[in-house]
């Protein structure tokens, strides 16, 4: 399906990446200086270090978000019948957040500047909506894993407009990730996610944030 | 949608400034490109330096993309930084400023970081006094260019110890004896040009310059951490880096004032620093461990009166 969706824009896309590789190559970093200065930082022959450097910092902000809003809701549910389905699913988000710290050191990627922000905001969010009820926590599990989903959809068809060859890797890791959010949203949907009260404002207001998350986390 | 509209902006911008960028080298000082055009006829191309080749590389990795005027089936790949002219027989412009400011840093300490410098390593290279027009006259690109030299041999060197390290010949450091060491090689690469070394600073700090500067500082700081083995993913990642600037320019601070026979006293105040920067880490550590033992006990204290009150009846 993604490959469907890369192959429309192909012709549109090969204008624009000759651009982005003007701006990536020929642009000197150095404001007026004419002189291009030879940065050690890139290691990794051949990638396109701005977008890889962009995908694996949200990827890796959005994890540790995720990871912060099942701590606050298992704070409040952690002991009701929930509490299970809730630790199964905050299990693989830890295994996704270790699997990004890895990459990170990897590829070489600085962390968000936000992060003791998410860290905050995801448990309150957590813990928040985990007070409206079982219900109102599997609002938000939903709302944000939707999102994220979305957003890992999008960067799949990033990376296969790019290279899919050079980003095999990566590209399994975000496909996969993917599936597992898709999975969290579904068993969400299963524990009456739509019945909490004023779903649709919630849900509505949870993914506005998490565009504005993902949009800053992306940039700084 | 946001994201779109702002990437938008940020293209319209973008081109706007490279505009102003290229009319401003062709209108500005056209005598520039006839010197340069001079110069790289006079210049054969036998020698290569590594910025250079490397650059180059960073070029061939790209086949698909390049300019539509550009034939990149040539023998040697080379393109002109301004013009986009293709030759296959003339080496770009941009290599050839590098190799001019290379033989040009054998003149500082006499010179200075000047355009007089430049056009005595133009001459050492055969070519007219006039190359260093090629250049700003406050020597900017000059320290730039050795800055940035500075960095490379200083992440070869890291990469050597690492190899070394790996293949088990060398003792893995202990990571204040790797920083301490690290930031002591790259400042021992300044004691040929320490008398000189103030006034690089100086124009170092200038508006234009800081942003090439600052990129160049903090690509070394990481490439230090990097092979020092940081894996840190949290906002460790920006304290890390932050100390070590800071010990690395107090450092350097200190070095210019430093009479002491092989800046002796500049190292002591480095190996301090480092210690009290690792000290800080392990104090830091101990509040938070602190504080996650007293949260617990709180916690506890909590759960006791709860049930001494009768109120943890599950529901």
């Amino acid at each position: 399906m993604e490959v469907a969706a890369a192959a429309a824009p192909a012709v549109r896309c090969g204008l624009r990446r000759c651009r982005a590789g003007l701006r990536g190559r020929w642009a000197s970093p150095a404001g007026g200086v004419p002189l291009r200065l030879c940065s050690t930082r890139v290691t990794l022959e051949g990638i396109n270090k701005p977008v890889i450097d962009r995908i694996i910092r949200v990827d890796h902000a959005g994890e540790y978000g995720a990871n912060r809003i099942y701590a606050g809701q298992m704070a409040v549910l952690g002991r009701s019948s929930v509490g299970p389905v809730i630790q199964q699913m905050w299990n693989q988000e830890k295994d996704h957040l270790k699997k990004f710290n890895e990459l990170m050191v990897a590829y070489r990627v600085r962390p968000t500047v936000l992060l003791p922000f998410w860290n905050v905001a995801g448990f309150v969010l957590g813990a928040g909506s985990a007070l409206l009820g079982k219900k109102g926590a599997m609002a938000c599990t939903v709302a944000v894993e939707e999102s994220i989903s979305d957003h890992y959809n999008s960067q799949i068809r990033t990376l296969i407009e790019e290279d899919p060859e050079k980003y095999k890797e990566l590209l399994q890791v975000i496909k996969q990730f993917r599936d597992d959010e898709r999975e969290h949203h579904d068993i969400g949907l299963e524990y009456d996610a739509e019945a909490a009260p004023a779903y649709s404002i919630l849900k509505t207001a949870i993914q506005l944030g998490c565009k504005a998350a993902i949009f800053l986390s992306e940039r700084i | 949608m946001a994201a779109a509209a702002a990437g938008g902006l940020r293209r319209a911008g973008w081109r706007l400034w490279r505009g102003c960028a290229v009319v401003r080298c062709q209108l500005y000082p056209p005598q520039r490109a006839l010197q340069a055009s001079a110069v790289l006829k006079r210049v054969s191309d036998e020698q290569k330096e590594p910025l250079a080749s490397s650059s180059q590389q960073q070029f061939d990795s790209h086949p698909t993309d390049h300019r539509p005027e550009q034939e990149p089936q040539g023998p040697r790949p080379s393109y002109t930084g301004q013009g986009g002219q293709e030759s296959e027989d003339y080496e770009s412009e941009e290599q050839l400023q590098h190799r001019i400011l290379t033989a040009a840093l054998e003149f500082v300490p006499e010179h200075g970081w000047t355009a007089e410098a430049i056009a005595e390593g133009a001459k050492t290279l055969g070519l007219s006094a006039a190359a260093a027009g090629m250049f700003h006259s406050d020597g900017g690109e000059l320290i730039l260019h050795f800055v940035s030299q500075c960095n490379t041999k200083l992440t070869e060197l890291l990469e050597q110890e690492q190899k070394q390290v790996q293949l088990g010949e060398a003792e893995k450091k202990s990571t204040d004896q790797f920083l301490r060491d690290a930031v002591e090689a790259r400042l021992r690469m300044l004691i040929p040009y320490i008398d000189k070394w103030p006034q690089a600073l100086s124009i170092l700090l200038l508006p234009h310059n800081i942003p090439s500067s600052l990129n160049l500082l903090t690509s070394m700081i990481d490439d230090i951490w990097q092979y020092a083995g940081d894996q840190s993913t949290d906002f460790n990642w920006y304290t890390r880096r932050a100390v070590l600037t800071g010990i690395y320019n107090t450092t350097e601070l200190v070095m210019m004032q430093d009479s002491s026979p092989d800046f002796e006293e500049t190292w002591r105040f480095l190996e301090n620093r480092v210690a009290d920067a690792m000290n800080m880490g392990n104090a830091a550590h101990q509040v938070q461990s602190t504080g996650e033992a007293l949260v617990q006990g709180l916690m506890g204290a909590a759960v006791t009166i709860k049930n001494l009150a009768g109120l943890n009846q599950r529901r």
